[in-house]
């Protein structure tokens, strides 16, 4: 996309750091550097610092049998492309942390420690994060010689909860298994009275195994998996897989493949936001917002079952297109009932809005500092509550999103005054869901004039082994990026996903610490973050 | 004019719909599974293969094929690759109450129950009358679902299915609990609390595993990380298939669980 920028930028680093990079070489949006070792702190902090990228993921693999070691791959999101930072730990079973200079890589190295059995030397944080206490140390489930069936052994032993202690602390442990009709996690609350003193959070209780799950799967069945991860992702989820094996088999698809792939995208962003927004409305108890908004998540799921056969958009993608046809009948029925939906929604948003016990309960409720957001890498709505403009349909235009993307110098000075004014609270969230989905209505009705053409183009049998690519979308909880590197014989050599809510998960211990308990639940679904997304 | 705006904002009255029976299903649903003719030697050779979920097994002795539906995600893969044996109905697949009752065989054919959601709410309403004095309690619990099950569990309670109606409500705690709805291959790190959820539920109690993850592992099978099935970990009751189980599927299960409890788990 932006190829001149990367390359401008890998002119720059080249000369600052030039006896410290030992290749260079470019992939369309991708830009890749090898590093050594102990040169890479210092290139990540000035990528981070100077050129204020984001760290989009970090990814871990097993190559000790090609290589001679485990690869890091540290991946910083700017101006539309993506820059890979490339080391090799060689024999050592260690590597430099990064977390006190990019916090948001704290979290990635915990994952790698899990998983990969590799220390970060100077992570402040030595806990276990994937796997929980009763996993045995000695066990690494993405080195290449554990077998995915394997029985570990389970042992007793407890995890350490920050204490915080004081007159009058104390602790409410909740979860995992929660009270409503929602995923597991384990939230400990320290307070004083009501007032939350300290929020930790501890998640993976629906760590699956999936990455591992998936180097044991042909293509076709690691797509399946991939509209699995989280349920109601499917279609972002299982778009920016596809779009990962496309680019390694650099095949492109048909124009009307992907229109398609933009309606049911927009489709399931409008279905989700309007089931978030009923929570938050259950949640600032006022069940009758909640009942209406309700009835219309439920025509949105019949109009995803009569157009895909799946009440949760199951089975829209294949590798290469998608399976999915939209005919003429069918635009029919998507504009007939996304005109009455539209018309009831803003019925029930106006309803809403006029309640001043609503709005006042929304209003300065789990309010996020900007710097914080930044700090986290946060993503989707969960930054831009705060003004942080990412949105990966923008900046990284995949399916027919470059379509929409056309705004004039007035709208343009528009959105960024609404940016600033941007509080990060709940009500920002609401409204920018409100937004967000008034935005995908007229997406799907401007993409609605397909062409005539095949669905998919068919990708070759067999793809070249090791060579690895970034697929990304942008769900209705924010960038979701999946990066896949080939094996031998068609196999899937390693899949890292790394889902929105991976990003936003960290932020709810700081967005609930000037509330109440009883704002929790209205917290967390303001956020509206996944768990099976998270834990994978 | 105030009613008439009135209108405009709440709705045209009821919503629930009280003859669900036409419109149960979109003719694209993909429900199940169905065998239209015997699959040849060959093509059973490539149903097993393309099967994600070995859900289609050949059965030795009598050259027919099995369909296990507590695997089956309804991918659809098999009739884009045999299309002439195998179609996907948009009849759900009804819940069961053993395992072995799950798979069906190429040969004889079962077909699914025809009932509406509201003819088989008001069965339900009446036995939890007799039984329960018009009050059953469901926990559900999540033991690693995509949350796909969840979606359909919550949309029970939307003014559209409305299942309060009937006499049942979701209840926050498994001690206040008649039944414990539980969806996910049950992942390794929640294989505790599930044990302990299920120890805490007062007896006599009814374990239903909602979709295919919960009645075989699914897709995510029996690895390191989970465990195969709720069936690993505490008894189960009733299986309910489908990746994810529609309501008015949900809802058949719930029946079938409140008709084991009237006949003592027979």
């Amino acid at each position: 996309m932006n190829n001149t920028n990367l390359e401008n930028y890998a002119k720059e680093i080249t000369d600052k750091f030039s006896n410290k990079i030992t290749k260079t070489y470019q992939n369309n949006d991708e830009l890749h550097l090898d590093v050594e070792l102990n040169d890479m702190p210092k290139i990540c902090d000035y990528v981070y610092k100077n050129w204020n990228a984001r760290l989009a993921t970090i990814i871990c693999s097993d190559e000790r049998k090609n290589i001679g070691g485990f690869t890091i791959r540290y991946v910083f999101e700017k101006d539309g492309g993506f820059i890979f930072i490339i080391v090799s730990t060689g024999q050592s079973l260690s590597f430099p942390s990064i977390a006190l200079h990019v916090p948001a890589a704290a979290l990635y190295e915990r994952e790698i420690k899990d998983m990969f059995g590799l220390i970060p030397t100077g992570n402040p944080d030595t806990r276990p994060l994937v796997l929980h206490e009763h996993w045995p140390d000695e066990i690494f489930p993405l080195r290449k010689e554990f077998e995915l069936e394997t029985k570990v052994k389970r042992q007793e032993k407890e995890y350490p909860f920050l204490r915080v202690q004081g007159e009058g602390i104390c602790e409410i442990p909740v979860g995992p298994v929660h009270a409503g009709i929602i995923e597991p996690g384990h939230f400990r609350f320290s307070i004083l009275g009501e007032n939350i003193i300290n929020l930790e959070t501890r998640l993976f209780y629906t760590h699956k195994g999936i990455e591992k799950l998936a180097e044991s799967l042909r293509l076709d069945e690691a797509l399946l998996l991939s509209e699995r991860i989280a349920g109601d992702e499917s279609v972002a989820n299982s778009s920016a897989f596809c779009q990962a094996i496309e680019k390694i088999a650099q095949v492109d698809i048909p124009k009307k493949a992907k229109k398609i792939r933009t309606i049911f995208a927009e489709l399931e962003r409008i279905y989700n936001h309007v089931g978030t927004l009923a929570g938050i409305s259950t949640d600032a108890s006022f069940p009758f917002g909640a009942a209406r908004l309700n009835i219309l998540k439920e025509r949105l799921m019949r109009l995803n079952e009569s157009l895909s056969g799946s009440r949760i958009l199951f089975g829209v993608n294949r590798i290469g297109g998608v399976r999915c046809d939209i005919t003429d009948e069918n635009k029919k029925l998507i504009l007939e009932t996304l005109r009455e939906i539209s018309d009831d929604f803003d019925k029930i948003i106006m309803l809403l809005k006029s309640k001043s016990s609503f709005m006042d309960r929304l209003r300065g409720t789990g309010t996020i500092q900007k710097k914080i957001a930044y700090d986290l890498g946060t993503v989707g709505i969960v930054a831009r509550c705060v003004g942080i403009d990412i949105d990966t349909r923008r900046d990284h235009p995949y399916g027919s999103y470059h379509l929409h993307n056309h705004k004039t110098p007035q709208e343009l000075m528009q959105h960024q005054i609404e940016m600033e004014k941007r509080t990060g609270d709940a009500l920002a969230r609401f409204e920018i869901r409100v937004q967000e989905v008034r935005d995908s209505f007229d997406i799907i009705e401007e993409s609605l004039n397909l062409e005539n053409g095949a669905l998919f183009t068919s990708i070759p049998d067999s793809l070249e082994p090791f060579r690895s690519s970034l697929g990304w979308a942008e769900s209705h909880r924010g960038q979701t990026l999946h990066w896949v590197m080939m094996g031998e014989n068609n196999s899937i050599f390693r899949y890292k996903i790394r889902t929105a809510s991976f990003c936003n998960w960290s932020v709810i211990e700081q967005a609930v610490l000037n509330d109440i308990v009883p704002d929790f639940p209205l917290v967390n679904k303001s956020l509206d973050l996944s768990y099976s997304g998270n834990d994978l | 004019m105030i009613k008439a705006a009135r209108k405009g904002i709440v709705g045209n009255g009821i919503e629930t719909i009280k003859n669900l029976a036409n419109l149960l299903s979109s003719k694209n649903y993909r429900g199940s599974v169905i065998f239209t003719a015997e699959p040849t030697n060959d093509q059973r050779k490539m149903l097993e293969d393309i099967c994600p979920t070995k859900a289609l097994f050949s059965v030795k002795e009598n050259n027919a094929m099995g369909l296990d539906n507590g695997k089956c995600i309804m991918c659809g893969y098999c009739s884009e690759v045999v299309s002439e044996t195998i179609k996907i109905s948009n009849k759900p697949v009804i819940p069961v109450k053993m395992k072995s009752q799950i798979i069906d065989y190429s040969n004889p054919q079962t077909f699914p129950s025809e009932k509406s959601y509201e003819q088989i709410g008001n069965e339900l309403k009446e036995k939890i009358q007799k039984m329960f004095s018009r009050s059953l309690a469901i926990r559900q619990v999540d033991a690693g679902s995509c949350n796909g099950c969840e979606i359909e569990i919550t949309a029970l309670n939307n003014p559209i299915y409305d299942i309060e109606r009937f006499g049942i409500h979701f209840v926050a705690s498994p001690r206040h609990a008649d039944v414990l709805l539980v969806t996910g291959p049950a992942s390794r790190n929640m294989e505790t609390a599930l044990l302990r959820t299920y120890e805490a539920t007062p007896g006599p109690k009814i374990v239903i595993a909602v979709g295919a993850c919960a009645c075989s592992g699914g897709i995510f099978g029996d690895t390191h990380a989970t465990t195969g099935g709720i069936d690993k970990v505490i008894p189960v009751d009733v299986y309910i298939p489908g990746c994810p189980p529609r309501p008015e599927v949900l809802i058949q299960g719930l029946l079938l669980a409140v008709d084991r409890m009237i006949t003592n788990g027979k």
